[in-house]
């Protein structure tokens, strides 16, 4: 893990934490088919708050972040993001995701479209901007990430990093007030990492809302507010970077930071 | 670090709760699948309205109201007024359909030799037997004769019976084979060597112990089958099912090794064989089957010696063929274009000659590669066997056309096609299904990403 | 020369085993043999033919092409009377060929979008009912279902005098199906440049609406607008100058229907067949490129925000059409050449018209065979090179 390698270059980025509730989660439950996927979740968020989320493979942090965005639908319980609360309704959908952004895994550019298009997309035809508009806001943004001479290639030409700078480009061009990660750079090389976490740096100092599931440890020690560890469907433990790291309270939770410190 | 003390919490994970009933079970799979949304219902309950209204007018029509015993059209519409299928007519004209004009005395040759390529080709699905590519080879390339012996009769010179011989004696060998490496032996190769007492002694002498036994196998054969006194039955007669099924068979026995090298040649560096192939290819993809068809019988016997007089079976024999190969050639390029280059360049850097490198390397993986496109391919054939029917060959489908045609049973058209349309579904869908079982199986780990 | 360079240039004289095994020998030695092959039976052939057509007193060439051909054809789009010359006939087959190969794959390619978008719906009766559809249709001979249509359907209809019809305009009976003709009036022309302008406009307000959404961020609906301008300018232009539009409409006289317009029970045997029994492979095509799409692009798309509609539009269509081009494409070729199979039930196209009764006829064999072989490859070549550029554009836009 980069634990060393990022924890060297600095300290835990200040917090902005104000005390507005932007997520809402209370009593979800998920399922699929069978399969008890979430149970009885409660988590409140707070605006300018950094989540890093982690836990074994198939605990259910995907699962999870995909209900706030309603990429998964749930069963039971109440769901509520910037206080909208997540039904069957399509505007109330519409209204969550336009304010929430998200980052995959596999990044899921559109290859039939440029850079540049891929990011002024969703502004001009959800937002309705103008497209000069939506391209100058795309540019800043492509700027910000530091890819902007590669405007105009395809996604098929770039590489990894650059690929997932884009994708962050592309939600953010939505002007979101939350952001989901879902592993952003286990898809990548290990020399690409770090240019990728470096922009969601950035982004925590611009004091964004940020879920992130991530294994990436010196991440969480730098820039989260709060860690989150999951275990079969459940929230096991939470608590800031520093307690989390140096004092787990559950056997659990101390199982997996000896497996996943101990290279 | 984190070390597990005594003081820790213990995490016990909260027992699996069951899911909400109406999301699985049966409710909940009617839910997801069928009533999703108002729309989503309204679709299914016009769809099951839709299926279940035809579902009932065939039931009605193919069971309920249908005549089986009568003897001629007039009497079942009597009986039906057109509400019910008349089955006795298919009933009666059943031989006709299968055999064509095939004399009804010696139908148990056409059927014997149906069993005989199903009992040959049987050990490909036997677990233990080895040397399944032999199988395969030996029933192409020889059993055609076999068949054609069986089927035609009468005295077919020596050549024919020649070939018959080498066929009987294979057929034999595949069985032994088995015999063999359900004993226990490791093929019957070695059962042989062992047998003759040449076992451990210089294995070149293998090849005479091999040729030795074959010779034998060949000349008992030869006096077996010189014991036979078939009736000559002329190729004019075949028909039915049974001329569909040769003709399809041999194209799609030939079809294969002939595309392949139409698709080598087509590949190859070489102008003048890449120019042939591809224009052989392209001229015969481009154009309709009838179109070739055609040609076989109007324009074929221009090209040809008179005093040749070639039957109008072997020239629509010929005509499917080509058709057959110039499909399957495009198959085997596609195939040969997805493997990749390392492959070639591997083979070569272990000093392999071009054809090792063909047969050992590239052909196998790309054999794999395009087992979904040759099996469709070979449905398509069959399905289009039918044409033979436009110039005339009594199969199948001229077969149902002339029993509508028939004063008896002047009118009865639906009946026959229902029942040709079964034979063509079951025969083509169990192709393309096991098609697909081969691809999951022995395809697997390949093509796929 | 260039042997020498590569091969071992030290050696002056080579044993003929070693000269044998060079490769480039070999390529050379090869190809002499196949080509010496080739034209040896090509010879053959040749001396065949010129033997068998001088033993029937024939000689080859174009020049019956002329000459006129006695019989008479059912039905023809292109007009014909019996002793046109043949090379007429062969226009007039061309002619019914496209006729019916042209409808049927516009209505192919429609049925085979909506079925294939069926298969892949989530409501699990209606993917069921397009799965056994297709599986159905794929798995019986077209030859088969042709004769379906045309024996245990068409045929089977009523005499005239007992036609199905609808609104009394339309009937259909065992002699075909008969619509009613329009008659244009004096000044229809003025209807038909309107088609034209409104063609245009609708064309121009699309650009604009595009550009002003581009410009401006507002949307203008410039779907239903096209749409009014496509019907109701012309539908204006039409009523105020009179409705110069009159129709002759099918009437029973006797045993049989005049006026109107008409297509014989055999064309509407064959279009039906061929719409049905391609529109199964279209379905798959669409279905495949639709699969071929991965689900990241759906869940992205919808993580900014873009509804179910748009995101079909914008992100599943352009991709999924890279996959469902090429193979609808060649769908299109199996239509022009399965058409051929018109000649089972009659209907007068280019190979039951030229190939089979002008070739009886005259007796031109080779010539015949050649020219209607000419035909297909043509169309062949032709939308091969279409889809070799589309490839090329599609290709362009990626890299
Ligand atoms: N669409 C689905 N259908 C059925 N089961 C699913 C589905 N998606 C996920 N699961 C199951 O749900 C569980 C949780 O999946 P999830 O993807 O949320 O895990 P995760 O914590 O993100 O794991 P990973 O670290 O491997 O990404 C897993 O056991 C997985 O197999
Ligand atoms: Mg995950």
């Amino acid at each position: 893990m980069s634990l060393e390698t990022v924890d060297s270059e600095g300290q835990h980025i200040a917090s902005a934490v104000s005390d507005e509730v932007v997520i809402n989660l209370s009593q979800v439950n998920k399922w699929y088919g069978d399969f008890h996927v979430l149970k009885d979740i409660d988590l409140t968020v707070y605006k300018g708050e950094r989540i890093v989320i982690c836990g074994p493979s198939g605990s259910g942090k995907s699962t999870l972040i995909r209900c706030i965005n309603r990429l998964e639908e749930h069963q039971r319980g109440d769901i509520q993001v910037n206080g909208v609360t997540m039904d069957t309704n399509l505007k109330n959908i519409d209204a969550i995701r336009r304010d929430v952004g998200m980052v995959f895994q596999q990044f899921n550019l559109f290859p039939h479209l440029t850079v540049l298009e891929n990011c002024t997309l969703a502004p001009i035809w959800v937002k309705n901007m103008a497209k000069s508009e939506a391209e100058s806001v795309a540019m800043t943004l492509l700027e910000r990430v530091q890819i902007p001479e590669q405007a105009a290639k395809y996604p098929g030409q770039l590489s990894g990093g650059q690929q997932q700078r884009v994708a962050i480009a592309r939600s953010l061009a939505m002007n979101p007030n939350i952001m989901l990660f879902d592993e952003p750079t286990s898809a990548l090389d290990p020399e690409m990492i770090s240019e990728v976490l470096d922009v969601m740096v950035g982004l925590a100092e611009s004091g964004m809302t940020m879920l992130v599931v991530t294994h990436e440890m010196g991440f969480a020690k730098r820039v989260a507010d709060r860690v989150i560890f999951m275990d079969q469907g459940e929230i096991v433990e939470q608590n800031t970077p520093d307690e989390f790291f140096n004092n787990p309270k559950s056997d659990r939770t101390k199982l997996f930071l000896s497996q996943i410190l101990a290279h | 670090m984190a070390e597990l003390t005594h003081t820790d919490a213990v995490f016990t994970p909260k027992p699996s709760q069951p899911p909400p009933p109406n999301t699985v079970g049966v409710v909940g799979w009617l839910r997801k699948n069928l009533f999703g949304g108002p729309f989503d219902s309204v679709m299914t309950i016009i769809g099951a309205g839709l299926l279940a209204y035809f579902a009932y007018g065939l039931f009605q029509y193919t069971i309920v109201n249908a005549v089986w015993e009568a003897d001629s059209y007039r009497e079942c519409l009597d009986v039906t007024q057109g509400a019910g299928a008349c089955w006795a007519g298919v009933d009666k004209w059943m031989n006709n359909y299968l055999y064509g004009r095939y004399p009804d005395a010696e139908q148990w040759r056409v059927n014997l030799g149906g069993i005989i390529l199903a009992v040959w080709l049987a050990p490909f699905w036997f677990e233990k037997v080895t040397q399944k590519i032999a199988v395969g080879v030996s029933a192409v390339l020889t059993y055609p004769f076999l068949a054609g012996a069986l089927f035609l009769g009468g005295d077919n010179g020596l050549f024919m019976q020649a070939m018959s011989s080498v066929a009987l004696t294979l057929f034999a060998a595949v069985w032994l084979n088995v015999a063999a490496c359900y004993s226990g032996r490791r093929s019957l190769g070695a059962v042989l060597v062992q047998v003759t007492g040449f076992a451990g002694k210089d294995d070149r002498l293998y090849k005479w112990v091999y040729l030795a036994a074959f010779a034998v196998g060949f000349v008992v054969a030869f006096i077996f089958q010189s014991t036979w006194n078939l009736a000559p039955v002329q190729t004019t007669n075949w028909g039915g099912l049974f001329l569909t099924l040769v003709i399809s068979g041999i194209g799609i026995s030939t079809a294969l090794p002939s595309g392949v090298i139409l698709a080598l040649g087509r590949r190859s560096k070489m102008p003048v064989i890449r120019v042939f192939c591809t224009a052989f290819i392209e001229l015969f993809r481009s154009v309709p089957l009838i179109t070739i068809l055609f040609m076989a019988v109007t324009m074929m016997p221009l090209f040809l010696p008179v005093t040749l007089n070639p039957d109008k079976l072997v020239l629509v024999i010929v005509a499917v063929c080509i058709f057959a190969a110039a499909y399957m050639a495009e198959i085997v390029r596609g195939g040969l274009q997805a493997i990749n280059t390392g492959q070639y360049e591997a083979a070569r850097a272990v000093g392999l000659n071009y054809w090792k490198m063909m047969t050992l390397i590239v052909m196998p993986q790309a054999l794999k590669l395009m087992i979904p496109n040759i099996v469709g391919n070979f449905i398509g054939l069959l399905k289009d066997t039918t044409l033979v029917s436009i110039i005339g060959l009594y199969d199948i489908l001229l077969m149902v056309r002339a029993s509508g045609q028939d004063p008896k049973w002047l009118g009865m058209h639906t009946e026959p096609m229902l029942f040709a349309a079964f034979v063509f579904f079951v025969i083509c869908f169990a192709m393309s299904k096991y098609s697909q079982h081969l691809e999951r199986t022995i395809g697997g780990g390949y093509g796929r990403r | 020369m260039a042997v020498l360079e590569k091969g071992s240039p030290h050696r002056a004289s080579r044993s003929l085993s070693e000269w044998l095994h060079d490769e480039r020998v070999r390529s050379v030695l090869y190809q002499a043999i196949v080509a010496i092959v080739v034209i040896a039976v090509a010879r053959y052939l040749f001396i065949n033919t010129s033997e068998n057509l001088q033993a029937r007193g024939m000689s080859a060439g174009f020049d019956f092409l002329s000459t006129g051909a006695g019989f008479s054809i059912a039905w023809s789009v292109l007009p014909y009377t019996a002793g046109d010359s043949y090379f007429h006939v062969y226009l007039v087959g061309i002619g019914n060929t496209l006729m019916v190969a042209f409808v049927a794959i516009i209505c192919t390619t429609l049925l085979g979008f909506l079925v294939g978008i069926m298969r892949l719906s989530k409501n699990w009766l209606i993917a069921q009912v397009a799965s056994w559809y297709v599986e159905i249709l794929r798995n019986t001979p077209l030859l088969l279902q042709i004769l379906f249509w045309f024996l245990a359907v068409f045929s089977l209809l009523p005499r005239p005098n007992k036609s199905l019809s609808l609104l009394d305009l339309f009937y259909l009976n065992n002699r075909g199906l008969y619509i009613p003709a329009p008659v244009p009036g004096d000044g229809f022309n003025i209807t038909l440049i309107a088609v034209l302008v409104a063609v245009g406009a609708t064309y121009a307000q699309a650009v604009w609406a595009r550009k002003r959404h581009f410009d401006t961020g507002q949307r203008f609906p410039a779907f239903w607008t096209g749409l009014g301008i496509l019907f109701g300018l012309p539908l204006l232009v039409f009523l105020v100058t009179g409705a110069p539009l009159t129709f002759d409409y099918p009437a029973l006289k006797g045993f049989n229907f005049l006026g109107g317009a008409s297509v014989p029970p055999a064309f509407c045997a064959l279009l039906l067949a061929l719409v049905i029994y391609h529109s199964a492979y279209m379905a798959e095509a669409v279905r495949a490129g639709i699969m071929s799409v991965s689900h990241g692009q759906t869940e992205a798309a919808y993580s900014l925000g873009l509804r179910p509609g748009m995101t079909l539009r914008l992100v599943i269509i352009p991709q999924a059409m890279r996959a469902v081009v090429p193979p609808m494409i060649s769908n299109w070729m199996n239509v022009v050449k399965n058409s051929s199979l018109a000649i089972a039930i009659g209907y007068p196209d280019l190979v039951a018209v030229y190939m089979q009764t002008s070739l009886n006829q005259s007796g031109h064999a080779i010539e015949i065979v050649a020219m209607v072989m000419l035909f297909y490859m043509s169309v062949s070549l032709s939308i091969s090179m279409a889809l070799n550029y589309y490839n090329k554009i599609v290709q362009l836009k990626e890299r």
